[in-house]
Parts: C-alpha cells; structure tokens; sequence
C-alpha cells in the first residue's frame, strides 16, 4: 500500500498554473524533500496534502483513501497528519504541556493516557523541565521542540515540515535538524519536507523532489540528485555547476577542445546532435605541472581567475580555445594568475542535462 | 512506548470519517444569513430612506414634491450652508488644538506628557451635548460665570464672550472634536523615525522649521483625514446645536431636520432633505481614503526606527501651558461648572456653601421616574448594543479576514456603509423602515438598539478586524491538522487571543453608545428615552441643576467603564487608531 | 439627606396604603367602579405639556397615592413636541398616549375632527369656575389647568420703578439684549402669545421685538430661569411659575400688563384608542378634583376650582385684567405665526 500518493497533482489561480501536474508517491516511513526556489509550487503543494488548499485537478491518496479532489475533499482536521509550520506556530495562551497535549485531547483520549504520552514525548525532546512555561519564555529552538513533539505524540500518518529551519541561526540548524531525522528514524513517520536549502534537503531526505514552476524536474536520493542531475535546472540548483556543449557523432561526443567516448560517460543515453552536460566544479583537477601519462582529458589552458575561501581554491580555467571552466580545488594547491596549468576531467562525472519538463 | 509504530492504532483513525466532503455546503447558509442580516440592519433602511423621499407624503406616489419643499425656501438652504461653514470652523479649531498637542506629546520633551495624555481621554469621555452645557454655564453673556469674573475683575459692563452665538457653537463642536485628530495625528508621528528631523538638523533647520517642513507634513495625510472625519461628525450633530443654535438664531441643516419631524409630520420631506447630507459624506470619506491610501508618505521610514525627544529649551514651558489651556477648557472648567451645578440649589446664585444640596441626585434618582427610567435605559441599551455590535463584528470580522466565504468584499463593504449615514438621518432610515407597517417598531426599545447596533457595527468590525489580522492564520491551521474543527479553533485560540481586543471594542462602543444623541432622539417613545434625548427634552425648561447632575451621573459610570478597561488593557485601548 | 431606596419605597408603600382605605370609604359609587376597573388595567400615560416636568410628577404621585396600584408614566415635553409624538403614534398604529394634555388647543380640536376623542364628562365640573366650562361642547376635551403669560423681570437687577407696565413698554430699546421669550414652534404657550400680540399690535410688535436680539429658548418655562440666573432681565412668561421661584428665593418678579395678562387655558382630552380608558376617566376626574387644586395652589397658581383659594398674595385669573385670542384664532394662528416667526427670527 502506497502511503501518500499525488496523482496529477494541479493548482491554478487564474491562468497560472502554480503547481502542474505533479505525481508523488510515498511509502511508509519514507522522508521526502520538496525543494525548489521560491514560487515553485512546494508550499502550496504541502498546502494541498494537509488539505488547506483543495486541487484544481488531479487527487491525493493517503492509504489508498481519497483525501483531495478538485470535486470534495477531506477537511484538515480529519486527516490525522500533523505539520510543523515555518512560524511554529505555538500556541501563546497555551503552556508547553498545553501545546504538546492538544492534539490528543482533540481526539478525546482519556486523561491519563493523555498525560503519559505527552509526559513521555517531552523527555524525548528533552524538555521535561519546561512543560508548564509559556512559549514566550521558550528560546526558538525550544519552541521548535514543542513543535516537533506536538506533531509526533499523535502518531500523525503522515508528518509535513514547511521550511521550519529557516528562522533559526546556522548552528542550531545543524542541531534541529539532526533532531528531526533522529525523531523520524525512531518513529519511522512518513514525512515530507519542504525547503529551499538545497544542502539541508540532501542531509535529511531519503528522496528530494526537486521543483521548479510547479512541476517536479527530478525525483531521486541525494547522491544521485547531485551526481547525476536531469536537468540544467536540477544541475545549477543543487551545487554548482559548469554547463559546456557536446555534439554527438558516432560514438564519440565532441566537446570544445576535447572528445569522449560515448560508453565513459556518465549518461548513457545521449540522443543525436547537440546536448548540454554539466560538469561540478569538484570532478576536476588542476595540475601545475605537465602530466606524464598521456591521458585525452588532460587539457592545457591558463588561470584566468583566482579566489581563496579558506576551504578551498576558487579558479576559473581556460583552455583559449572556448572551453572556461570554474573548478575547485583543495587550499593547498595555490596557483598564480595565467599561470599555464593543465586540467583533468572524470568523464563519468559528466552528465547530460535536458530543460525543464515543458508544462503538461 | 511504541517505537516503530507506523500504523495509527485504530483508536485514532477508526472513527474517523474519511468521507471528502464539499466546501460549500454549510458555508452557504450561514452566507445567506448574514446578507439577509445586513440588509436588514442597512440595506433596507437606506432604501426606505431613498424610496421616501419621492414619495408623495401621506400618500403613495412619486412625485419630486418633497425635493421642492426641501429645498426653495431661503432659510433651508441657508441652514445647509451654516452647517459647512459650521463643521469647516469647528474642524478647523479642532486641528489648530490636536496638531500642536501631538507633536508636543510624541516627539518632544515637553513636561507634563502624561497629563496632556490623560486630559485628551478625559475630553473624549465627556460627549458633547454635555460639553455644551458646561460652557452655557460658563459663558453665557450675562450669566456665564467667565463673563462674571471678567466684569468682576475688570469693571465692564458685559464679559466679552457668548457662547449663544456662530463662533461659540463653532468652539463647543470643535473642542469636543479635537480628540479624534490627536489620534490621528500621534498615530502618524509616532511611526516618523527621528533620522528624518536629525537629517534637516544636520542640514541647519532649527526644531520650528524642521517641525513645518518635515514633520508635519509627514503626518498630513494622517491629519487631513483626521480632518475630514470631525468635519462629517460635526455636520451630524443635533443635540449640541439645538442646545446653542436655537437660542443663536442660528438654523443648521440638523435642527432643520427635525423642524420637519414636527407636527405635521413630514418624513418624506425630511428625507429629500438629508440626501445632500449622504452625498457629501459619500464625496468626503472617498477623498479621505485616498489620501490614507497613499501609505508611501509615512511608510518610508517603515517601522518607527529609533525616536528620541526634540529638546525644546525655554519653550517647553509655552508648550506645557498651551497643553494645560487645553485641558481648562475641555475638562476642568466645563466639569468644575457641571459639579457645581449639580450640587447647588439654583447655580446663578453662584458657589456658596449655602448654595449646596444634594437635593438634585435625590431628585434624580427617586423622585422624577423618568430620569431614573431614562438611566437605567441608557445603560442597558448600550450594553446590549455593545455586546451585539462585538458578536456580529467579530464573527463577520472573522469571516471576512479568513476569506471564509465567497465575496467578502461585499459583505466588509455592507458592513462598513452605515458610516456613510449621518446619525440622524438614519434614525430618520430606521424610522421609515421599520417604525410603521409591517413590523410596527416605533417607540419600542428594539428600534433604537437595532438603530444603535447599525451605527457602531463599523466601529467593532474594524477594531476586532485588525485584531484578527495580527493574529498569524497558522496559529489557527496548527489547530486544525491537529484535529481541531473550527468551533475549537475559535473557542481555544483566536477568542483568547482576542479577548483583550474584543473587550476594548465591547467598552469603546459601550460608551459611545451611552451617549448617542441625534440617532435616538427620533426614535425614542415615551418609555424609551434615554439620557441624552432626557437632558435635551430637560433643557427646555432650564433646569440646569437636574440636568447636571444627570450629567455627573453619566460621566461617572462612563469614566469606571473606562477605567476598569484601561486597568485590564493598558493606557491607550481607545485611541489606538484601527 | 441620604434615603436608601428600600426606605424609600417601604415608606412610600406605607402611605400609599394608609390613604386609600380611609379614601375608598369617602369615594362615591361612579369613582369606585372606575377605580376597581383602573387597578386592572394598573397604569396610563400622560403626554404632559402645562405642566412642568416637576409638577407633571407631582400630580401623578398624588394620583397614584389616592388610587394606589395605578401608576402614572409622565412624558412631560412642550406642546408642540407632544403633539407631533402624538402623530408618530397614530400614524404608526400604537396607542402609547392615553392623556393628551396640550397648550394649544388647535391640537384638541383638530384631534376631535378626526374623532380621535372619548367623550367624559368629570363629575367635579360642577366646582369648576364657569368660565373654564364647556370649551368643548361634546366634552371630548377640557380645560385643565390655567395661568396667564405675563411680564416678568429680575427683581435683583431691575427695579420694579423701570420694569416695563405694557406689551408695548418691552420693546423700548433700553431692554436691548434683554429680553427672554420662547418659541412658537416649540412651546403652546409662548404660540397663544404670539397670536395674542400680532392680534393687539400686528405682526410689527414682532419685526421690533427681533431687532432688540432676545434670547429665544424652546419652552416658556425657560425664560424663569433666564431670569432667575441673571442671563436676561425681562421675559415674556408665566406667572405662576414666577411666584413659586420668587417664593424660593429667586429674584423673579411678575407685572400684569396694561393690556392685560394673556390667558392659558390648557385642555386635556383621553384618546379614544387608550388601552387604558378607566384609568384614564379616573385621571380626569382627579383633575377636577380638591387634590389637584391643592397642588395648583401650592405651585402658586390660581386654582379653577372655586371651593379652593389661591395662597397669599397671588390673584386669582378672574380678578385679573386677561386677554385671550379665540379658539379659531388660536386655531388658524399658531401653523401661521410659527412660519413668520421662523422668517423673522431665522429660527
């Protein structure tokens, strides 16, 4: 049984198309990002799975139960999902006990077993010293807490985070976010998460959606999201990236100023004509020295540009012959500007991207 | 504890209906019901009002009859033009109090702050037509006590002021009036960053050019609106002009009004002649709204930012004196001639110990049952006006904010327009509608509530309006994931969250209707007078004492109101601007 | 003095229930079986205008303590005012009024046209003076009360040597800025004056009178205490009124015109429509009867009835030199005095 499952997944307001037809499916325990720029649909599209938002076309399915359809849908309330919001959105006339608790009195538990469960749920946030102070005494990783244990002590089917790390310092990002996927592993909740930070999504994901105007331009894990992006959007969003042409002829794709055989490539289906690929600053080296062993992708050209960021060396290569290449290289290598260096490229690190899916 | 648990136990999902259901379903009824709601409260009335005024009086066609009885005599168009050049006057006094006042009491460092603050609560408690009595106390031409002291000390044979007269009707509104420019005016100022006047210092203004040339024109926008509101406020009124005008030979456009309530009586007539009233009040809440639109003066300097005091040297002390002149006329010496009053035997006599009774609260209280009856009306309409206009207001405000039904443009549109009817005119609506056939309201105590409630729903559904806009909508969605349906979202978190709000609101439209003169006066029968049209009807006979001391009786009660709401919500709950 | 309201009432309670069974015992058959039929129907309400709001309370007190369980609700306003409540009620179908008592006797008449009117005839008119009988011919309406408008003046700033002797005499310009008067539109007395003077001296007397600037107040009763406070020096206003505030001590003296004092005899009349018609015969009666008269002569008026003398030192009306505009005139000249007035006076 698929847990949460978007089928053709549309919102408009007026002519626009905010979210596009999207198609999602989740299984259980399953910790999906939905990451994207601002405007691509993300929120709405969390929005539309906690049922705020009704679909302009296509449905949601939780355990093979329609929840949304443009014609009815099922209201928040009666969904047992739970949601972290972007302010928290802690209760101020409420003490942390109050807060935690509420979701089960909502659902009518006897007392003590109210009690209990959210006695039991605030050691595991660690805030058991707190729980009859009011949020406006909390520090905001605390109220982050009492958000995250509100959520989780009603055993939600499926849990939604709308960008909930966005307000606090980079620290106690770091922290809250390894607590988020301690407290999901432990309980092994359905989550999906939106964000717009590329590098929190792949540290927490099992899956990333990534979109872009509404639609999901790739759905992979992390490491494949950054190794082998589909599209030009994917490649620039997540990392950075070097974007060259390649013209497929035969066997061999014809770069500027170096050829590859199609088979060491890093994608394999490579259709006739002209393609983009994108190359990460990191799949290269720089060398000083001429190299020994004869190797096609050593290719000679100078430093045009240099940055030191302290954890790595920024340099911008070029061949002379068309070919410029941002690459990033450890601090220990320093070189001069134009100083004449040769470059190494992995051919399986280079992957062909399309555009966009166009809209449906 | 379970530590893998995936599955909800069935507990938590069995006796859940998964069913989807339609948005709209219930949402339509409760849609209908306040449209029909609102039309009752302002759509009918204001149609009755227009449907009337072409029609024949006494009979049922249409004819223009009453357009021409309204308006070819001399003297009626006269009364509309003393009523411009009244409320203009009147507005004018108004700003050349409050603008000073402001800027006094918000950006600089003048001493005595507080009590300046203080003695604006004190002039807006006291209601008008009080006021008025207060200063024919105090300056009638022979007998005012100003003019006695004048000729006392200075040997003249009359005192140089009267306030029977143009100007003085003019100085009774606008000091009454000067409040609701102060918060105007402060609201805007206190959101103008001190950057700005440091910036024209470092240029080489001094404090007057900088306050006249940035400044104030700054808060303009705020002012002129301020400006626009007391000027319709002043067309509107009755009770203070038929205190003074009458006796000033002096006719406006309201006391005209009422000529034609009369006998015989002529309520189509009386309708043709409040349309220029609606138009004008129309034409000038347009204007003002564009001019509030137009944020971009005073958000430019966004959030307040940092605010130190303008040092003002020797000069404060003309300021602190202008602010106590203030305060003498608007509170001390109007409520030291009313105490006064209402504690002396016959108050020309003047103050002497042998002058002291307190035969007029015994009179007020058990002797004359009509006073007693009038006070016991006052308040209880009030409240219950109150506790209605929060109710409605809230729950539309609520509706309205969270977009939860289609058009709510229209019903916020519906719910603000009764703002466009002068009181008095739509006492004379409501009398049209709903005094004769088929409800057959006339001289009942519902009439006058229903009446009260239309005029002060704006006021709540704007103050609980901007409280719900503060309140971040995902505190209300966290509810519902949660499990909560809408009943509990409003019942655990948006009326906590409110209650201070919704109590500001319940006390501010309280006193406000404590008060409300020209609405009542045509709609009160016998039994439902209350004590605003009792002390209108009273000073025919001039019998001040008694009048004061249901004066005094009034502004206690209304001043232990206001005070217990600024104990529980802080100094400023009533003029903060919505 | 401080009465707690419990008090208050017991005691009120306690004479109120003294009174009526030693009254019961001395009432005839016809006010008995009004008074059986009244308790039931337990209260009226008197659209009081020649009275003053005082007064009006006064008397109903009086009424419900001879004929306790029958309450009296005093609106007490001027006449014009009453009148046009009167003809918001009718039009609108309520019976709120069951006791029209008016200053102008245009309203009585013009009430009977449209048979608006009970006819009763008060056992007591017999101790009236003939001269307040039979205004009405049908006994729908009846005289109730009467004074007289005279001059008055400020006895402490004016001596009696330079007051004025004549209607004529107040429009010497010396009273400039002076003079206290009602207003026609407002108050019934002040419309019978006006008539009366524009019948003496034309509409002229008028045009003078607006140049001197009086102060124009809404009722006559106004113009006592413009006096009494000093505000103006001489009025055109009611005598009685006059001798009570001079009895307390305020400076008002009264002066009966050469021409003569003008006459005010203000009828009562019970509305047909009354929910309240026993009651209300009760109250006409009690009008008539010894106790209203007491309270008449103590207000320092001149009682109609003739078994009861008037205090010390206050004329009685039909000693006095009066002039009286007729019923027609009064009729016809009130809608039209008014509107001149309003042209003349600008209000």
């Amino acid at each position: 049984m698929r847990k949460l499952n978007l089928k053709g997944l549309t919102k408009r307001y007026g002519a626009l198309a905010v979210v596009d037809h999207i198609d999602l499916s989740l299984h259980e325990g399953e910790f999906v990002s939905l990451l994207g720029p601002s405007g691509c649909g993300k929120t709405t599209t969390l929005r539309m799975i906690a049922g705020f938002i009704d679909p302009s076309e296509g449905t949601i399915e939780m355990n093979d139960h329609l929840m949304s359809s443009p014609a009815a849908s099922v209201p928040p309330e009666r969904r047992n999902m739970a949601m972290i919001f972007q302010s928290y959105a802690i209760w101020p006339n409420m003490t942390v006990f109050e807060n935690v608790a509420f979701g089960l009195r909502a659902r009518r538990l006897p007392n003590q077993e109210v009690h209990r469960r959210t006695t039991e749920m605030l050691s595991i946030v660690k805030l058991d010293q707190l729980s009859a102070r009011y949020p406006n005494e909390l520090s905001g990783g605390q109220q982050q807490r009492v958000a995250l244990a509100r959520a989780i002590v009603i055993k939600p089917e499926v849990l939604l985070l709308d960008e909930p790390l966005s307000n606090l310092d980079a620290n106690l990002r770091e922290e809250m976010r390894g607590e988020i996927r301690r407290l999901h592993d432990e309980f092994n909740m359905t989550t999906v998460y939106v964000t717009h930070d590329q590098s929190e999504a792949m540290a927490i994901s099992d899956r990333i959606a990534v979109m872009n105007q509404g639609r999901i331009d790739q759905l992979d894990a992390p490491v494949d999201i950054y190794r082998k992006p589909k599209t030009r959007f994917v490649a620039g969003f997540i990392g950075r990236t070097n974007f060259i042409e390649g013209r497929l002829n035969g066997d061999v794709v014809n770069f500027s100023g170096f050829n590859i055989a199609r088979s060491n490539l890093g994608t394999t289906s490579i259709p006739d004509g002209v393609s983009t690929f994108s190359v990460r600053p990191q799949s290269m080296e720089v060398l000083a020295n001429r190299p020994t062993e004869a190797n096609q992708l050593d290719i000679p050209g100078k430093i045009t540009t240099r940055t030191f960021l302290g954890e790595t060396w920024d340099y911008t290569f070029d061949s002379g012959s068309g070919l410029c290449l941002r690459v990033v290289s450890s601090p220990a290598i320093t070189l001069e500007m134009n100083q004449p260096v040769w470059l190494r490229i992995d051919p399986a690190q280079i992957v062909r991207v399309e555009d966009s899916p166009a809209a449906a | 504890m379970d530590s893998t648990v995936a599955i909800p136990s069935s507990s938590a999902t069995g006796s859940r209906d998964l069913r989807p259901k339609r948005s709209f379903d219930s949402m339509v009824i409760l849609w209908i019901m306040l449209a029909l709601l609102l039309m009752f409260l302002v759509i009918n009335p204001l149609c009755r009002l227009i449907i009337d005024s072409f029609r024949q009086v006494g009979g049922t066609d249409f004819t223009l009859a009453n357009y021409v009885a309204a308006f070819s005599r001399a003297r009626h168009i006269q009364a509309v033009i003393n009523t411009l050049w009244m409320a203009s006057f009147a507005s004018l006094i108004a700003v050349a109090m409050a603008v000073p006042l402001a800027w006094a009491v918000s950006r600089t460092d003048m001493p005595g702050r507080d009590w300046a603050h203080a003695s604006v609560i004190a002039a807006f408690i006291i209601p008008t037509f009080l006021g008025a009595i207060g200063w024919m106390l105090l300056a009638g031409p022979n007998a005012g006590w100003l003019n006695r002291i004048f000729v006392a000390v200075f040997g003249t044979a009359t005192g140089p002021l009267n306030i029977f007269s143009f100007s003085g009707l003019c100085f009774v509104i606008g000091i009454y009036a000067f409040p609701l420019i102060y918060v105007f005016t402060r609201s805007a100022l206190d959101l103008i960053s001190t950057e700005m006047e440091e910036a024209a210092a470092v240029h080489g203004a001094g404090t007057l050019r900088t306050m006249l040339k940035v400044t104030l024109p700054l808060a303009l926008p705020a002012i002129l609106g301020g400006f626009i509101l007391v000027f319709l406020e002043a067309t509107a009124l009755y009770g203070t002009p038929a205190l003074i005008a009458i006796p000033a030979r002096f006719n406006v456009a309201t006391t005209q009004l009422a000529t034609f309530f009369e006998h015989p009586l002529r309520v189509e007539v009386a309708a043709a002649f409040s349309m220029p009233m609606i138009g004008v009040t129309i034409l000038l809440l347009w204007v003002q709204r564009l001019m509030l639109s137009n944020r971009s003066y005073v958000s430019v300097s966004g959030k307040g930012g940092d605010r130190r005091l303008v040092r003002l040297g020797p000069w404060k002390w003309l300021l602190a004196a202008y602010a106590l002149l203030i305060s003498l006329v608007t509170v001390l010496l109007p409520l030291l001639v009313l105490l006064h009053c209402a504690f002396a035997k016959a108050w020309g006599q003047g103050a002497s110990i042998s002058n002291l009774t307190l035969e007029n609260f015994h009179h007020i209280f058990f002797e004359q049952l009509t006073v007693r009856q009038s006070m016991w009306n006052t308040f209880s309409y009030a409240a219950v006006t109150a506790t209605a206009c929060c109710t409605l207001g809230f729950g539309i405000a609520y509706i309205v904010q969270r977009r939860l039904l289609p058009l709510t443009p229209v019903l916020s549109f519906l719910t603000l327009s009764p703002v466009i009817i002068p009181g008095i005119v739509l006492a004379i609506c409501f009398y049209s509608a709903y005094a004769g056939a088929p409800f057959y309201l006339y001289g009942s105590s519902a009439i006058i509530m229903v009446a009260f409630v239309t005029r002060f729903l704006p006021i709540a559904f704007v103050t609980v309006g901007s409280g719900i806009r503060s309140i971040n909508p995902e505190l209300e969605e966290a509810v519902r994931i949660l499990g909560g349906n809408r009943l509990m979202v409003l019942r655990r978190v948006v009326a906590p969250l409110l209650k201070k709000t919704i109590l500001g609101a319940w006390i501010l439209t309280f006193v406000l209707a404590t008060r409300e003169l020209s609405t009542a006066v045509f709609l009160s029968g016998p039994e439902t007078r209350v004590i605003s049209v009792l002390t209108l009807d009273l000073s025919e006979q001039g019998r001040y004492e008694i009048l004061a001391a249901m004066g005094v009786v009034l502004l206690v009660v209304t001043t232990v109101v206001v005070l217990a709401g600024m104990r529980v919500l802080g100094r400023d709950f009533m003029l903060r601007q919505p | 003095m401080r009465i707690s309201r419990r008090s208050f009432v017991a005691t009120g309670l306690a004479a109120a229930a003294l009174v009526p069974r030693r009254a019961f015992a001395q009432m005839s058959d016809n006010e008995k079986a009004l008074y059986e039929a009244a308790k039931r129907e337990g209260e009226l309400t008197w659209y009081s205008s020649h009275y003053t709001s005082e007064t009006s309370e006064r008397i109903g007190r009086a009424f419900t303590a001879k004929y306790s369980g029958v309450k009296v609700n005093v609106v007490r306003t001027t006449a014009q005012v009453a009148f046009q409540r009167l003809s918001q009620d009718i039009q609108s179908g309520v019976a709120n009024c069951d006791i029209l008592g008016t200053t102008d006797i245009a309203h009585c008449v013009s009430l009977k046209q449209r048979g608006l009117l009970l006819s009763y005839e008060p056992k007591d008119a017999e101790f009236i003076a003939p001269v307040f009988r039979n205004v009405d011919k049908d006994g729908q309406f009846h005289t109730t009360s009467s004074t007289f408008v005279s001059l008055l003046y400020n006895t402490a700033k004016v001596k009696p040597g330079d007051a004025p002797k004549s209607w004529k005499a107040l429009l010497d310009p010396k009273w400039s800025n002076q003079i206290s008067v009602g207003h026609p539109g407002f108050s019934g007395f002040v419309g019978n004056w006006v008539v009366q003077m524009k019948k003496l001296y034309g509409w002229s007397y008028f045009e003078t009178l607006a140049k001197l600037n009086p102060q124009i107040g809404r009722s006559i009763i106004d113009t006592v205490t413009t006096l009494s406070s000093g505000e103006r020096l001489v009025a055109a206003g009611p005598g009685a009124l006059a001798y009570l505030q001079a009895a307390r001590g305020n400076p008002v003296g009264v002066i009966v015109p050469e021409e003569g004092a003008v006459l005010m005899t203000s009828p009562s009349a019970i509305m047909k429509n009354s929910r309240r018609p026993n009651a209300s015969k009760l109250f006409i009666e009690f009008l008539y009867g010894k106790e209203a008269a007491e309270i008449a002569k103590e207000e320092f008026g001149s009682p109609m009835r003739m078994d009861v003398e008037p205090r010390p030192g206050v004329l009685r009306l039909t000693d006095m030199k009066l002039i009286q505009p007729s019923v027609d005139e009064i009729i016809k000249g009130i809608p039209e005095v008014t509107e001149q007035w309003r042209d003349t006076f600008g209000i």
